[in-house]
């Protein structure tokens, strides 16, 4: 009998229907890989089996958790269930954890509440629960709170949650989206491990193909809420039929059709660039004290090439785009675009600014809401001195919306009737209308679906060909760098490890922490033979 | 936490130093001769002098201001012009109205706010959040003098169960003494204790909507264990905040009420010096009630770091 059994599971919120006839099972030890992009009901599968449903949901069909029908039971038993049977580990770890306990007793209260036990029982449990997690007592003490670890050390501390009492399954829904790449590699290993200690199954939720490939035994592809294709792994990657499938594997890995630029005249130059940041003084008279978030960074963007910027968060790739932006003055070395300086006296050089453009990760965020599309797209007029009014204001606006794939009847709109790949849209066409030299990527696809992503990869490097544009691609998705751009700039605790020719980079890396993050990367079966 | 604790005090000395000045400045200074203001048009000079001369007046103003703070830290508030008694003693005695009242009417915001916004969270959507909602609206609307003439008409006329103003004093016994509070401080706790329901409600919401509840239910929580072992505690900040703003608010704004209720408090210390123009007394109240907010700010920084360690200093 298998451990997790799903049956037809429907399921719909308030009457719109979200789930349609999944099937799904899980044996023990297994890990079962479910993958699909946002709104493929993933999340709400994992849901329906811990019973966490949203308010206003009805499910229909069975599932079936070593031997107890999760549909049918009542809350009570339902809650003697979860934690105890089934953990599970969510995506946002700096979120996912009460900000205000320390995080030992956040790993025993899963023991208090299902084990009559004692509390120096439970947390001596807890203990052992955390070490298994990575995360040793010298360093980790069980009095620790959240807001003292990283991303992915909290995201341990939930996995010692979910896995303190050896559950039979663990779910994890996207459980290493919001993690570095080494940082994530290192999860997935540690997921893998407990695995196949406890002989626990696992679901492994993820919009990520590759992420999966690597570990799961099973396969299941879903997508507007029912099950496309499924089958095991890795074989599942050879036979697969069903066209989104396919399409899917495609966009994963998706190479724009692009010239390669090797101009030579630079158009932004960065030479020995130094920020600091002041921290809060310790006592009232000390010294003030300041952090280096950028130590001395230099290199040439040239004119109609595409240069990639990687590293992990905290490199201080955030605040040089700032610095290269002029929206912060820098402590020492200059940054030049088109051979002026950005930062001009006290304020930003206005006549350098217009020159570029950013765009930047969230198309949710960066937007705002009560504003028409048009006057929103219009924004960077204010930059220019005779910016178009009227007439011309209009033509300018269609223009930059048509360029970008949208109609000029989109305008009257607001950014609420848009889905997230024609949000990033309105965002580049608002860096284009005032025609810049060059623009700068800000993660501007990590947060779309591979398949939007691909979409949005072809526009850009499109438009870089149309109009002779240049980029600045910061991201930390190493593999995207690697598809769209011509140089790419390895950057590792505020200074440049690496630079040079992104093909050489990748298959010749130098620097010992290139190796490291191109050796992080989760890769799918078929990039290993080039067709 | 210690050190915490030591800066907030610093900031807590420098906030009263400043504020000494800024009251000093407005009742010494900006009126021009505070001697003419306080007698009026058509006072003569050799009693404007004698006044002067009585006030300290005759001093650089560094030399008055160093008095004024100086003897305020020996306790000595200076002689009310108008009733002719040590200020120091007239605010004792009205102190001891206006601080339990304002204490009595914040216990029972509390005490009905807690419960009401905690419940009503608990059943979002249903018939009790409903009507703690609806009530509270009312609540917030009433005007508070009014409400109390009513409960006067009600409780003390018609049904005579309380007197409808004055103040036993302390002296009769402490439940007598509280009990011509009691209705005053229903007056003033029933605004506040809406306003209070309404924050921990919605401010209960917002954090049973947060990440961290949903994990500790696939911990295996029940939803009461989670809002009660992982909701409240957090929803507490803006609580915390609106607490402190009507502590401060009950020392110093509950004029009308002590007016409506005959009692010698505060307020009316306040209210009556400036009517009879006795800026001895004015500034020494106002003093003093600022020293109440500043150091219920402090209270309520402390309290927030008690519940958020994430504003503790990093030792």
């Amino acid at each position: 009998m298998s451990l997790l059994k799903i049956e037809n599971l429907s399921l719909s919120i308030y009457g719109t229907p979200i789930l349609k006839g999944v099937s799904l099972s899980i044996e023990a030890g297994q890990i079962v890989g479910i993958i699909g992009e946002s709104g493929s009901g993933k999340s709400m599968t994992a849901l329906s089996v811990m019973q966490l449903l949203p308010e206003g949901s009805t499910a229909t069909g069975r599932v079936c958790l070593s031997g107890n029908e999760m549909l049918e039971l009542p809350e009570a038993r339902l809650c003697g269930l979860r934690g105890d049977e089934v953990g599970m580990v969510f995506q946002e770890p700096m979120t996912a954890l009460n900000p205000i306990q320390p995080i030992g007793a956040q790993v025993a209260e899963t023991i208090l509440i299902h084990q009559n036990v004692s509390r120096a029982e439970a947390m001596k449990r807890a203990r052992e629960a955390l070490n298994r997690c990575e995360l040793p007592e010298d360093k980790f003490p069980m009095s620790r709170y959240p807001h003292e670890l990283s991303g992915g050390q909290r995201q341990r501390v939930v996995i010692a949650m979910a896995i303190a009492l050896q559950p039979k399954l663990l779910i994890a829904d996207e459980p290493t989206t919001a993690l570095d790449v080494t940082t994530q590699a290192e999860v997935l290993a540690l997921l893998k491990r407990l695995t196949r200690e406890d002989g626990m199954g696992l679901m492994l939720i993820t919009h990520d193909l590759a992420v999966v490939a690597d570990m799961a035994d099973e396969i299941v592809i879903m997508r507007h809420g029912e099950v496309v294709e499924s089958g095991p792994c890795p074989e599942l990657f050879d036979t697969m039929q069903h066209p989104y499938s396919l399409a899917l594997l495609k966009a994963s890995d998706h190479q724009p059709e692009r010239e390669e630029h090797s101009g030579t005249a630079p158009l932004l130059s960065v030479q020995n660039v130094v920020r600091d940041y002041a921290l809060p003084r310790e006592k009232l008279f000390a010294g003030q004290q300041y952090f280096r978030a950028v130590k001395g960074v230099s290199f040439d963007i040239r004119r109609g090439e595409s240069l990639g910027l990687v590293g992990e968060s905290g490199c201080g790739k955030s605040t040089l785009t700032r610095a290269i932006l002029g929206l912060e003055q820098v402590q020492s070395g200059s940054i030049m675009l088109d051979g002026e300086p950005v930062f001009a006296g006290k304020k930003p050089n206005r006549d350098v600014r217009r020159k570029m453009q950013v765009v930047f990760q969230d198309p949710y965020g960066s937007f705002n809401p009560r504003w028409k599309v048009s006057r929103l797209v219009a924004e960077p007029f204010h930059l220019l001195d005779d910016a178009p009014v009227g007439r011309a204001r209009e033509a300018a606006i269609a223009e930059a919306l048509e360029s970008v794939g949208l109609s000029a009847g989109d305008a009257d709109k607001y950014v609420h009737e848009f889905s997230g790949g024609q949000r990033q849209r309105i965002a580049i066409a608002r860096a284009l209308i005032i025609k810049p030299e060059l623009i700068i990527l800000d993660e501007a696809v990590s947060a779309l679906d591979v398949s939007i992503r691909a979409q949005i990869i072809d526009l850009l490097a499109d438009l870089g060909t149309q109009l002779g544009l240049t980029y600045l691609f910061i991201s930390h998705d190493l593999s995207v760098v690697r598809n769209v751009t011509d140089r790419c700039l390895v950057m590792q605790h505020g200074e440049i490890v690496e630079e040079g020719v992104t093909a050489d980079v990748f298959e010749r890396p130098q620097h010992a922490y290139t190796k490291q993050l191109i050796a992080a990367v989760p890769t799918l079966p078929t990039q290993e033979e080039p067709a | 936490m210690l050190r915490f604790v030591l800066k907030r005090l610093v900031s807590l000395w420098l906030s009263l130093v400043v504020a000494s000045v800024v009251i000093f400045l407005f009742v010494e200074v900006v009126p021009g001769d505070p001697a003419a203001y306080m007698l009026g048009m058509n006072a003569q000079e050799d009693t404007l002098n004698a006044l002067r001369e009585q006030l300290g007046l005759n001093g650089s103003l560094l030399e008055r201001y160093l008095s004024w703070v100086g003897g305020m830290l020996r306790g000595d508030f200076g002689t009310s012009y108008t009733y002719r008694t040590p200020v120091s003693e007239m605010i004792g005695e009205r102190m001891w109205i206006s601080l339990p009242l304002a204490v009595f009417a914040l216990a029972l915001s509390t005490l009905i706010a807690f419960p009401a916004g905690i419940w009503a969270a608990s059943k979002r959507g249903s018939i009790a959040d409903v009507s703690v909602m609806s009530l509270t609206q009312l609540g917030v609307a009433i005007p508070n003098f009014w409400f109390a003439m009513l409960m006067v008409l009600l409780f003390a006329v018609n049904l005579r169960w309380f007197s409808a103003g004055g103040f036993a004093g302390w002296d009769v016994g402490f439940l007598p003494a509280m009990k011509s509070l009691t209705l005053p401080a229903v007056a003033l706790a029933l605004p506040q204790a809406s306003i209070l329901a309404r924050v921990m409600r919605s401010s209960l919401l917002d954090t049973l909507g947060e990440d961290y509840i949903r994990t500790a239910r696939a911990k295996g929580l029940s939803r009461r264990q989670a809002l009660w072992k992982h909701a409240l505690r957090n929803a507490l900040i803006p609580v915390l905040t609106i607490i402190g703003l009507q502590f401060s608010f009950l020392m110093a704004g509950a004029i009308i009420i002590e007016n409506v209720f005959f009692l010698p408090g505060l307020g009316r210390l306040v209210f009556q010096s400036i009517s009879a123009r006795d800026l001895i007394v004015v500034e020494s109240v106002v003093m003093l009630l600022v020293f109440a907010v500043i150091l219920v700010n402090f209270l309520v920084d402390v309290a927030y770091a008690l519940v958020d360690p994430r504003l503790r200093v990093r030792s």
